[in-house]
């Protein structure tokens, strides 16, 4: 403990929550007078900021009025600044249901609710980098390759700090010559921005009993970056769909966004409460680019990156308590994502201020106790972004049981201001809605498009540009090995073809895992039927390498 | 003790393509790291630091951005270090850059007992740079160093890894040498290392700063000119003799060919 890094506030996870968190608490005591700033330290696990995080994105910037200065909210979008996250600005949107592989319908008129046109389009990793920017020259110290594996609780349970994984242990535990033990951080009060399905806020949800009224339920969302021929008329110009390659059951639908003359974002995700165990989450995302609708979009493109991300969409109902004793939770990993506009990085920001305005008036007065935190929990409600979520709170559900109904389902509820359906829709955890195979065997997989931008899953995956040192703990643990014949033949192993970075894989009827091909996505963690994958954390500064998602 | 260690921030070489147009590397979006052969380099320092309680002292040259390789030696444990970054320095090539970086040493420490360089810089791979500096500095050169060993009178022995095996050395400081990626596993830095560099500050000197003759740097100083680049030819032909049914008849075969090609066979 004599070694442990003191802090006053850590930040678990650097995305634009935690990083709107750390501004915003060193902007009101400076804007104050405070006589004296509170240390400000964000760690994240990625090799550097904003490398393993992933978005759309169209960014409301509604959020930004107040918090960031004029200046910065034009840099965002200024030619002047060369790394600047938003490049185009929506200028041509469409909504489109796709029937099958042929047919689409376009909607006339885009909803009300996901209008975008005005609002930049780019890349979450660039904005996550400008907020780093901002956040280091208020004084906050970010610092990346360093995960935070545990949670410390002192006697009385109150949460003061983290453990941080250890370096340089090789594939059977033992110590390699750099060997590098990670420590202990200590602070007043933790915030927890590890984004969808953080382990570390799951784990203190669980053990403290914040969870919401219903279980979080996920999608995953499979993106790729594809270089195209110029094209100036169509940057800004973007798209949503619905339905297919998602059978009716399912809630699943994409976009695709041209962010730049020579860019296009493509994108699907596909709910995790899907019934079917033979489904390719990738595989959909293939079938999604070929169709006719998007084909035009990408057209003699090449794919230059591709990631995968969990979203936390249960919404509303599935939003725990987000304050504990000594933590507050932000964005993503509180679930804080607006199903139905498909957005979450604006609700982060908000729920990041507010815990930031909750730690100034804590450290003001000197008290971080768990009823001068609650003021966060209290701040949130009242931000736009939760008054938003409390519309849409049965949007989502209806979805699970019939593609028709939850759009019916949709309008209603947007109409009625959040009313409809007047009752909270159960759901299923992920998981648990997964059914055994029909007639206990694997159908054939879906015949695949050709073609060069029918990219197979590990050349996507080189793309991520994912690494892991291979000589360290597998940290996709397999609780009990003998459970997978059992689950092969039930379910005919689901983690072969959810995984969308190939790490599963059958070989002499065993499974084996590639944990060095992860993208930190924790698809297998939320959807394992059997709950027997454990997701932990390997050497800090592995994974992804995101530069521009 | 002082042991100065030169090292270059370059794009990482997983990411990098080059332009077909221009020949020049897409830089858009490529991460910047240190040097991989100079993280060896560094590592053999700071066991020399360890062992001994030398001072580690590094340097480098480039764009204001790279300050951030020096923080990561810092939080590594180099105990201070030094950027030039001047526009004079750019376009630099390695005879430049050998002359601004022992301009450099000489302001530092004009006697640093050892100056280490990885053996070569990922992007350019040329391994002058080195040589360079000990021409320049005027001291011994050792290259492709696996193994330093430095007794308590300075006196050294080194294997150095050659193409037909392993010299094994022996010399007195100062030296120049460069280091191979089997001199040493690199240590990660610490959490409370970063929190140390991210707070230390870094000596950034101008052409000015180090005295350096201007007409010896950047452009004006590289006789070097890149003519163009481009990928080797692609080697074709080949023949596959397929033994797997019959191995005498394949080893016989191939025996014959390499009589008529001549290749080693009386």
């Amino acid at each position: 403990m004599g070694n442990a890094i003191q802090t006053d506030i850590l930040c678990v996870g650097a995305g634009v929550a935690s990083l709107s968190a750390a501004i915003r608490i060193l902007r009101t005591l400076k804007a104050r007078g405070a006589k004296a700033l509170p240390r400000v330290m964000v760690i994240d696990k990625g090799r550097s900021v904003g490398s393993h995080v992933l978005s759309g994105l169209v960014f409301d910037t509604a959020c930004l009025k107040g918090f960031l200065t004029d200046e910065e909210i034009d840099g965002l979008t200024s030619e002047k600044n060369r790394n600047r996250p938003f490049a185009a600005t929506v200028t041509k949107e469409a909504f489109h249901v796709l029937l099958d592989a042929k047919h689409s319908l376009p909607v006339p008129w885009v909803p009300p609710m996901m209008q975008d046109k005005g609002y930049p389009v780019g890349s979450l990793t660039k904005l996550t980098q400008y907020f780093a920017d901002i956040a280091e020259k208020e004084g906050a110290e970010v610092y990346t390759g360093f995960a935070a594996t545990e949670l410390i609780e002192d006697g009385n349970g109150r949460v003061v700090g983290v453990k941080i994984g250890d370096k340089g242990v090789d594939g059977k535990g033992a110590h390699k010559s750099n060997f590098t033990p990670g420590g202990e951080v200590h602070a007043k009060c933790v915030i927890l921005g590890e984004g969808g399905c953080g382990i570390l806020t799951n784990r203190l949800i669980e053990e403290k009993g914040l969870q919401g009224a219903r279980p979080q339920s996920y999608a995953v969302g499979i993106k790729e970056i594809i270089d195209v021929p110029e094209n100036k008329e169509r940057n800004g110009e973007i798209a949503h769909t619905f339905g297919y390659p998602a059978d009716m059951a399912t809630y699943g639908g994409g976009f695709v966004y041209h962010t730049s003359p020579t860019q296009v974002m493509i994108c699907y995700a596909y709910a995790l409460d899907y019934a079917h165990p033979e489904v390719d989450p990738h595989s959909l995302f293939r079938l999604f680019k070929a169709h006719p609708t998007l084909a035009g979009h990408i057209k003699d493109g090449k794919t230059v990156a591709y990631g995968a991300k969990v979203i936390p969409e249960g919404g509303y109902y599935s939003v725990p308590e987000v304050v504990a004793d000594g933590a507050l939770i932000v964005g993503d990993g509180a679930g804080l994502v607006d199903t139905l506009r498909i957005k979450g990085a604006h609700i982060a920001i908000e729920s990041g201020v507010c815990a930031g305005d909750t730690l100034a008036d804590c450290w003001e007065r000197g008290d971080f106790s768990l009823d001068a935190l609650r003021a966060y929990g209290a701040a949130l409600k009242k931000t736009d972004g939760w008054k938003q979520l409390k519309r849409v709170r049965n949007v989502r559900a209806p979805f699970s049981i019939n593609t028709l109904l939850g759009v019916m389902a949709a309008g209603c509820a947007w109409a009625t201001f959040g009313a409809f359906p007047f009752w909270q829709v159960p759901m299923e955890g992920d998981a648990e809605a997964t059914l055994p195979l029909r007639g206990g065997r694997l159908p054939e997989a879906p015949a695949l498009p050709g073609g060069p931008l029918s990219v197979d899953k590990l050349t996507d995956v080189f793309m991520s540009g994912t690494i892991h040192d291979e000589d360290q703990p597998c940290h996709l643990r397999i609780l009990d090995p003998g459970k997978c014949a059992e689950c092969l033949k039930t379910y005919g192993a689901p983690c072969l073809r959810f995984c969308p970075a190939e790490v599963y894989r059958l070989e002499d009827g065993r499974i084996h895992v590639d944990f060095s091909n992860c993208l930190h996505c924790k698809t297998c963690q939320i959807k394992d039927p059997c709950h027997n994958i454990e997701w932990t954390f390997p050497q800090g500064g592995d994974g992804p390498r995101y530069t521009r998602m | 003790m002082h042991v100065i260690v030169c090292i270059k921030q370059v794009p990482d070489s997983t990411k990098i393509s080059i332009d077909p147009v221009t020949k020049t590397l897409m830089r858009e979006g490529v991460e910047s790291i240190l040097n991989p052969f100079d993280e060896y380099a560094l590592e053999v320092a700071l066991r020399i630091k360890d062992e001994k309680g030398a001072r580690v002292t590094v340097v480098s040259m480039g764009p204001p951005q790279a300050t951030a390789i020096i923080r990561e030696a810092l939080a590594r444990g180099a105990d201070d270090g030094v950027l030039l970054s001047d526009r004079a320095f750019a376009g630099a090539d390695t005879l430049a850059t050998a002359y601004a970086l022992t301009t450099a040493i000489q302001k530092i420490n004009p006697r640093p007992d050892l100056v280490l360089f990885g053996k070569q810089a990922i992007d350019g791979d040329t391994a002058q740079v080195g040589p360079g500096v000990s021409e320049d500095l005027g001291f011994p050169l050792v290259t492709y160093v696996r193994d330093l060993k430095i007794a308590d009178d300075g006196t050294y022995t080194v294997e150095t890894v050659m193409d037909a095996g392993i010299d094994v050395l022996e010399g007195k400081l100062p030296a120049v040498m460069t280091v191979v990626k089997e001199a040493a596993v690199p240590r990660f830095a610490t959490l409370a290392g970063w929190v140390r560099a991210k707070r230390a500050p870094v000596t950034v000197w101008t052409a000015k700063d180090t005295g350096a003759d201007p007409a010896r740097l950047g452009l004006n100083g590289s006789p070097t000119k890149v003519v163009d680049t481009f990928p080797p030819p692609v080697k074709t032909g080949g023949r596959v003799v397929d033994a797997s049914k019959d191995p005498a008849a394949g080893v016989a075969a191939i025996v014959a060919l390499m009589k008529e090609k001549k290749l080693g066979v009386a």
